[in-house]
């Protein structure tokens, strides 16, 4: 199980450094969502406001955006590495089917001739459907969650 | 370098153009920063930030590190971010509820209205040396509050905020009335970011309606509307209409109202695409609006603008409920704060719905703001460069209706909101303010 879990993330990761977004969307469960608390130890995405706080519908708005001719926030696109470490599995979290996944996250991102790297504290509640997992919620953490940012476009 | 005197300063501001070096001049910034941030009203926050006698924030006033905190009779002070000793910022918490302030190089104490409250070892110093009101934290000159709304100046004299809003007052108010209990609460937290990019290409960029077709292109789906932007039911409400199906361009753009009134304050109505609110939580605050205001609810239920820019330094976003706090770092960075707002008494599907919409069109990531960040770089960048010195601002010219008392009246596309905060800006860098 843990080889599979490792690597779930691992090619999710590569979907976003890769901009496939439509296929990173389609690993979330039609009810989950993405979520970035702007305060550290947030505990509900409606007790204030959130980087991202997505849910397939606004997550579809928002990665259509990423591909529209127009982006120019994104013109010339960012590259990402996303690298995933620290991953620690938690199955008793959760419903029977699911499986809490906690994971370091270091991402580095390269545009307009500025590298600037973030680092966070994930956690997946992965659901095991159809032969493989699904993500029911997605939560970064960032150290910097709160503080002063530039313009952010891919996901973490 | 140029000496910048007056006739220097007005030479960079022609009626229908202003030079390069309006953006881009590091002394042409630090003359803006003792003339016009040194003497307008700018605003610091608002009092429900600090609800609880002890609560503080600390947050930026222009270029300078202050508190605002709750003092234990009630009232608000705003204080400059430095022991009286030594200069050391005493605290560095962004808010919390304090008893008191203590500087971390020698232990000097305030209490929460800024009084100095001790130095240890206090017999070395000469007898009435640390005499009452010698030592205590420095208070921001002036300081007034508006519905909530904290104000400071850095100016001990100069117009009091009354006057300095002028019929701008109407603005804070259409926000604040939207509110079943007649008050609104920065209970959400804040977004900041950072951009590369001089103060008043944003300044000029929110009023600007002949953007958001090409800045925010990619913000549009196929049939040209935008996103959700507000509205708490699955209903057409917030969904703006930015282009026509197949990009085309909206004539409807030309249809609203903009406008300003005197110290360079600019405004613009509400978008005529963006279809009303309707459904059974519309209808809760319909109820709420009409219980608290009786015949006047329809009006205090408007969304009358889309957003206002109290100049130099904040605006209001009626769309997205909140305010946009614009601090100057340097003559290329500015720093933003985004507090948003919710309204007192009104449905909680309805602050979530904000909270949403804030998330998704201005935060770091939001959708809207990322493409103008991108636009005010590329514009700082692009004026980096000799060639060309002039930047124009000629559309919709002489169209607008102007007063007597400093307000004026244009429409649409109209590049007149910019022309007049370029008036005040001549006016506040060379004249009387």
């Amino acid at each position: 199980m843990r080889v599979e879990i490792e690597e779930f993330l691992y090619r999710e990761a590569r979907l976003l450094d890769e901009r496939r977004f439509e296929e990173w969307m389609n690993l979330f469960a039609e009810d989950g969502y993405y979520w970035v608390p702007a305060a550290p130890d947030q505990k509900d995405p409606y007790d204030g406001v959130s980087i991202f706080f997505d849910d397939r519908k606004i997550m579809k708005t928002r990665l259509e955006r990423l591909d529209h001719p127009r982006i120019h926030s994104q013109t010339p696109a960012s590259r990402t590495m996303h690298a995933v470490s620290n991953i620690e599995i938690d199955p008793e979290f959760g419903a029977e089917n699911e499986i809490l996944v906690r994971s370091g996250l270091t991402m580095m991102e390269f545009r307009l001739d500025k590298q600037t790297v973030y680092g966070g504290r994930c956690r997946h509640l992965l659901r095991i459907a159809g032969g493989g997992f699904e993500i029911a919620w997605k939560r970064v953490d960032l150290i910097n969650c709160d503080g002063v940012f530039e313009t952010l476009s891919v996901p973490f | 370098m140029t000496a910048y005197d007056d006739r220097a300063l007005r030479d960079l501001v022609r009626s229908d153009r202003v030079h390069r070096d309006f953006y881009t001049s590091p002394e042409v910034f630090e003359l803006e920063m003792e003339r016009i941030f040194g003497r307008a009203w700018l605003i610091v926050g608002h009092d429900s930030q600090v609800p609880n006698p002890g609560d503080f924030v600390t947050t930026m006033l222009c270029r300078h590190k202050v508190i605002m905190s709750r003092h234990a009779d009630g009232r608000i002070h705003v204080m400059f971010n430095r022991c009286a000793h030594r200069g050391a910022q005493v605290c560095t918490d962004p808010k919390g509820n304090a008893k008191r302030f203590e500087c971390p190089y020698h232990g000097w104490v305030y209490e929460t209205d800024g009084r100095h409250a001790g130095a240890p070892y206090p017999k070395r110093y000469a007898a009435g040396f640390l005499k009452d009101g010698e030592f205590d934290l420095a208070k921001v000159p002036r300081v007034a509050i508006y519905r909530g709304f904290v104000f400071g100046s850095l100016s001990a004299e100069g117009p009091g905020l009354d006057e300095f809003l002028g019929p701008m007052k109407s603005h804070i108010d259409a926000m604040v009335d939207r509110a079943p209990d007649g008050e609104v609460e920065a209970c959400a937290g804040t977004f900041r970011y950072r951009f590369d990019a001089n103060w008043k290409i944003q300044m000029e960029n929110q009023n600007d309606l002949y953007h958001p077709m090409f800045t925010h292109a990619s913000t549009t789906a196929r049939d040209g509307t935008q996103f959700r932007r507000h509205g708490a039911e699955d209903d057409e409400a917030g969904r703006v209409r930015l282009l026509k199906e197949n990009e085309a361009l909206n004539e409807q753009w030309e249809e609203l109202p903009i406008g300003g009134h005197r110290h360079g304050h600019t405004f613009m109505g509400m978008f005529p695409m963006d279809k009303g609110q309707s459904g059974p939580v519309y209808e809760r605050y319909r109820a709420a609006m009409e219980a608290r205001y009786g015949d006047r609810a329809a009006d205090a239920m408007a969304v009358k603008h889309h957003n206002s820019i109290f100049y130099p330094q904040w605006s209001i976003q009626y769309l997205t409920q909140h305010i946009r706090v614009m601090n100057p770092v340097s003559v290329d960075c500015t720093e933003n704060v985004i507090i948003p707002l919710r309204l007192k008494g009104a449905p909680e599907e309805m602050w979530r719905a904000a909270l949403r919409s804030n998330n998704n069109s201005h935060s770091p990531s939001g959708m809207v703001m990322s493409d103008d960040m991108e636009v005010w770089v590329r514009c700082q960048r692009g004026l980096a460069s000799p060639g060309r010195e002039w930047v124009v601002f000629a559309r919709g010219m002489n169209e607008e209706r102007i007063d007597n008392a400093g307000s004026f009246e244009g429409r649409g596309t109209s590049e007149a909101n910019a022309r007049h905060q370029h008036a005040a800006w001549l006016n506040y860098m060379c004249g009387a303010a």
